[in-house]
């Protein structure tokens, strides 16, 4: 597998703030990696400093195994969030002029948008409109594709769909970079890079950022009582659907539920990615 | 006193942005409205509040004075500090004074803003704007509370925070209704319903809607796409038999949340 | 390069209101510069009094043109038509030289007379015919200066600007932002926010028209010999006709590059066509109804003769007429569209209102 792109040890500076401290980042042919992070941890940054719109303060930033420029940035099919379509030109007219601009020969359009061609962007539905960026993005053939939150806004089945044109893409040797802040997009990634302020704060697949935390699952008759028992404790307390969810020792918690007296079930359950992305980030911002 | 919509349409011209629609919010709990965009949420969301006209069915509401209300986009004012803002909301409610007072302290420390009263409403992160348009609107302690999209592009240790204001407006017995296109965040309410294209789906406790999933599910580890109505998840694919009967190679799967929302949508576009 | 060029084409060709000020901005030009932008007078009004009335008023020629002639009436008859906007000169006969008097208000009518007196003594002379000489007398404006004609339609285009432009923009700000709709949920009556949104620009443009006039005293000396509260009655009915026409076009702006266009659309045509700079009886005859139509050229008269000439309630009873019309239509039409945003009508369905049971802890 062919490393598409990668950062070592990459730094950015602006002015005094630290956008980008020291990452590493590798995306090889074929797999799906996500860049999981708040706002302002840096994961625009270092998009930009792979795709050398910026120039790094330290470490390197890598594209095809060179540094990156003009004729390496053709080989690089980018999705901003905001699409990058024009709302005012049919499908058909924003695919000619990216097919132009690339000087890609005008290979023909997919069929999953073929019917909407001459539909102007602007009145599609925004799931086809995604679909329609990213098949827009994917007509010159690039060989690493970069998707800056690619299913946000959309419903379950059109992520699904979008989801399966971005592995169908996989197959044909490309590697993908998404960023994202929604789990059920991360879910989807062979592997994540977890940032926080700038910095690696987890890297792996779902099931090893997740890791071995757990939390104490409550299930109370009066939840809105126990909701409050367990906050005036100070305890963070998730509600999810018919149980609360608390970080924590089950003894802990079930030491404070008697206190109120508050029959409850108490049980120690797996933590899902949101929870464990939460408890690193917190962990990674009070060093 | 529940609220909410009864066989509720929309109609503007002939495109149809509600087909009736039944939904209940009731006190004290939190109901969530799923479905992707252009699904009709916030319209749906605006004609409960009555904000948009209903062509037909009926629309269940508290006085103004009752509700919250936050659209989709952001909710306060950008150039207002945070004080002013939190006092705008108080004029406009009637919330003066010593209650003010203590309701506004309380609010800003509950959503960590307590030391930042001076800035202004542009200068936050916005997951700290949204939290700061909750504060607002729970300002008066309304009955119901609409939230249109409240966590759609904000970070998730803020989308975790605002559902805890979020729980905790229903804890005090709030009636919670609020709109996402994340299925993984419908799973925190007690009644999820699921809209597209201005229909009603699926609608009921997350439980409910994974019980009441017709055939059966499994897992199919090769590449490429098996036959049948299937989708990715991760590295591999879902397979539904609405039949209930799964081809050869298929391992059983029992359905979560996620898988029973997407087979909702597929079979309501087989049916329909 | 050359795929740009093709996408800006394609994206024009969709782009109404763009479009739109592309042909209508040439055609406003052309019109204007063509029919509209004379300076030159072609007829001056003309009220001829005393007892040669009669035989003076048979010796004038183009650009003279007779309006009255009445013998028995003297000087103070002719001033109060020339107050009145109702003559632009007035000859008086019965002494000699004869006292020609003219309304220095009409700056290029003024100017015309003039010349044109003096070329009459002229010739007469030659001719030897009847042609005494007369004494030219200039009022309200003696010393024929631009700026005091200026500075009372420029209290005008301050009105515009803030009533228009900005009102428009601060309202299409809070559209985008969103927030409009949330007002529309909150305890307030509709008439609360509109008249909240628009209060804060009433009040700064009545400031702004104040400064106007008190720097135009103190650096131009402008003089302000009329009745102020007309002045302030004149300053009211046109400031509710431009906020009326900010909040219309508020309503049918989606961001503020739009506002501005049709703001710009609706200011531009006002400050060439309104008599600001050109005069209206100047204007060809096919164009000249445009400036009727315009807000702004009636309180150019009202400003003026308040202004300058201390006309009378009396003789402004048409401007005040019509800019009170335009305030009630547009500000009418105005309210009705952004009503229909903060409080939608009930269709075909219910909406039932209840009480909470319980107030929440």
């Amino acid at each position: 597998m062919a490393v598409l792109a990668e950062t070592r040890r990459v730094t950015k500076r602006f002015g005094t703030f630290t956008a980008v401290d020291a990452v590493d980042l590798a995306v090889a042919s074929g797999e799906v990696v996500g860049l999981l992070g708040s706002n302002g941890a840096g994961k625009t940054t270092l998009i930009r400093l792979l795709l050398g719109l910026l120039r790094p303060a330290g470490g390197d930033a890598l594209l095809f195994g060179a540094l990156p420029s003009m004729s390496t940035r053709r080989r690089v099919g980018y999705v901003p969030q905001t699409l990058g379509l024009y709302d005012d030109m049919t499908v058909l007219e924003n695919w000619s002029f990216t097919a132009a601009a690339f000087g890609s020969a005008r290979p023909v359009l997919p069929e999953s948008i073929r019917d909407s061609k001459d539909e102007l962007v602007g009145r599609l539905p925004p799931g086809l409109q995604r679909r329609v960026a990213f098949a827009v993005a994917f007509s010159h053939e690039p060989e690493l594709l970069v998707l800056d939150e690619p299913t946000s806004g959309v419903g379950p089945l059109s992520r699904a769909r979008l989801w399966q044109d971005i592995r169908e893409s996989t197959e044909h040797g490309t590697g993908v970079l998404v960023t994202t802040h929604n789990m059920e997009e991360a879910e989807q990634c062979d592997r994540l890079v977890v940032m926080v302020d700038g910095r690696v704060a987890a890297n792996g697949a779902v099931a090893d950022v997740i890791g071995s935390a757990t939390v104490v699952q409550v299930t109370c008759d009066d939840w809105r009582k126990a909701f409050a028992a367990l906050e005036e404790e100070g305890l963070i307390v998730q509600v999810q659907s018919d149980a609360l969810r608390v970080p924590g020792s089950p003894g802990q918690v079930e030491e404070i539920l008697a206190r109120h007296s508050l029959p409850a079930t108490v049980a120690t359950v797996p933590a899902n990615l949101e929870e464990a992305f939460v408890s690193v980030v917190t962990k990674g911002t009070h060093r | 006193m529940t609220w909410g919509l009864e066989l509720a349409s929309v109609r503007f011209g002939t495109r149809t942005a509600l087909d009736r629609v039944t939904l209940v919010a009731a006190p004290a709990t939190v109901s969530i409205v799923v479905g992707g965009d252009g699904a009709g949420k916030s319209t749906l969301l605006r004609a409960l509040v009555g904000l948009v006209g209903l062509s037909s069915g009926a629309s269940r509401r508290p006085p103004k004075s009752e509700i919250g209300y936050i659209p989709a986009t952001a909710g306060l004012y950008v150039d207002l500090t945070v004080e002013e803002n939190l006092a705008f909301s108080g004029g406009a409610y009637d919330v003066t004074g010593q209650e003010y007072a203590h309701r506004s302290s309380e609010l800003l420390e509950r959503i960590g803003l307590a030391d930042a009263r001076d800035r202004l409403g542009g200068q936050l992160s916005g997951g700290m704007q949204r939290k700061l348009a909750v504060a607002m609107a729970l300002l008066h302690r309304p009955a119901l509370l609409v939230l249109d999209e409240p966590t759609t592009g904000v970070d998730p240790v803020s989308r975790s925070e605002l559902w805890r204001l979020i729980s905790a407006a229903a804890a005090t017995g709030t009636a919670v209704l609020a709109t996402t296109t994340y299925v993984s965040e419908a799973h925190r309410a007690s009644t999820v319903t699921l809209l597209d294209q201005g229909r009603s789906i699926a609608t009921g406790a997350p439980s409910e809607i994974v019980g009441a999933v017709p055939g059966k599910l499994g897992v199919v580890r090769s590449a490429a796409q098996p036959r049948g109505p299937s989708w990715r998840r991760g590295t591999t694919w879902r397979l539904w038999s609405p039949s209930g009967v799964l081809p050869e190679g298929t391992e059983p799967v029992r359905p979560d949340f996620e898988d029973a929302v997407i087979i909702a949508c597929l079979a309501d576009e087989r049916g329909g | 390069m050359w795929p740009m060029i093709v996408k800006e084409f394609r994206q024009l060709k969709r782009d109404r209101r763009t479009l739109a000020m592309l042909v209508a901005l040439p055609v406003l030009l052309l019109v204007v510069f063509g029919y509209a932008a004379r300076f030159e007078v072609s007829n001056i009004a003309v009220d001829v009094v005393g007892p040669q009335a009669e035989q003076v008023a048979g010796l004038l020629r183009a650009p003279f043109q007779v309006v009255d002639v009445d013998p028995p009436a003297g000087e103070s008859f002719v001033v109060s038509r020339l107050r009145d906007g109702d003559a632009a000169v007035g000859l008086v006969t019965g002494q000699r030289p004869f006292l020609v008097l003219v309304d220095g208000t009409q700056l290029f009518a003024a100017q015309a007379a003039e010349s044109a007196l003096a070329r009459m003594t002229v010739t007469g002379k030659a001719g030897g015919s009847l042609a005494p000489a007369v004494a030219v007398r200039i009022l309200f404006n003696p010393k024929l200066k631009t700026s005091w004609i200026m500075i009372p339609g420029l209290t005008g285009l301050i009105l515009v600007f803030i009533g228009t432009l900005i009102t428009s923009l601060g309202i299409v700000r809070e559209r985008q932002a969103g927030t409009i709709e949330q007002l529309a949920v909150m305890p307030f009556r509709p008439w609360d926010v509109i008249f909240g949104k628009i209060a804060p620009y009433l009040l700064l443009a009545s400031l702004d028209l104040l400064v106007i006039v008190v720097v135009g005293k103190a650096l131009f000396g402008v003089p302000f010999v009329g009745n102020v509260a007309i002045f302030a009655l004149g300053a009211l009915l046109f400031l509710l006709v431009t906020l009326g026409m900010g909040v219309l076009i508020s309503t049918v702006s989606q961001n503020q590059g739009q506002a501005i266009q049709l703001a710009i659309m609706f200011v531009v045509p006002q400050v060439l066509l309104s008599g600001l700079i050109f005069p209206i009886s100047s204007m060809a005859a096919g164009v000249r109804w445009i400036a009727y139509v315009l807000p702004l050229s009636w309180y150019i008269d009202i400003g003026r003769g308040v202004m300058l000439k201390a006309t009378p309630i009396t003789a402004l009873v048409e401007p005040l007429g019509v800019l009170a019309g335009m305030a009630v239509v547009v500000l009418g039409l105005a309210m009705l569209r952004f009503r229909q945003d903060l409080a939608p009508s009930v269709r075909g369905g219910r909406a039932i209102t209840t009480a909470p049971a319980a107030v929440p802890s």
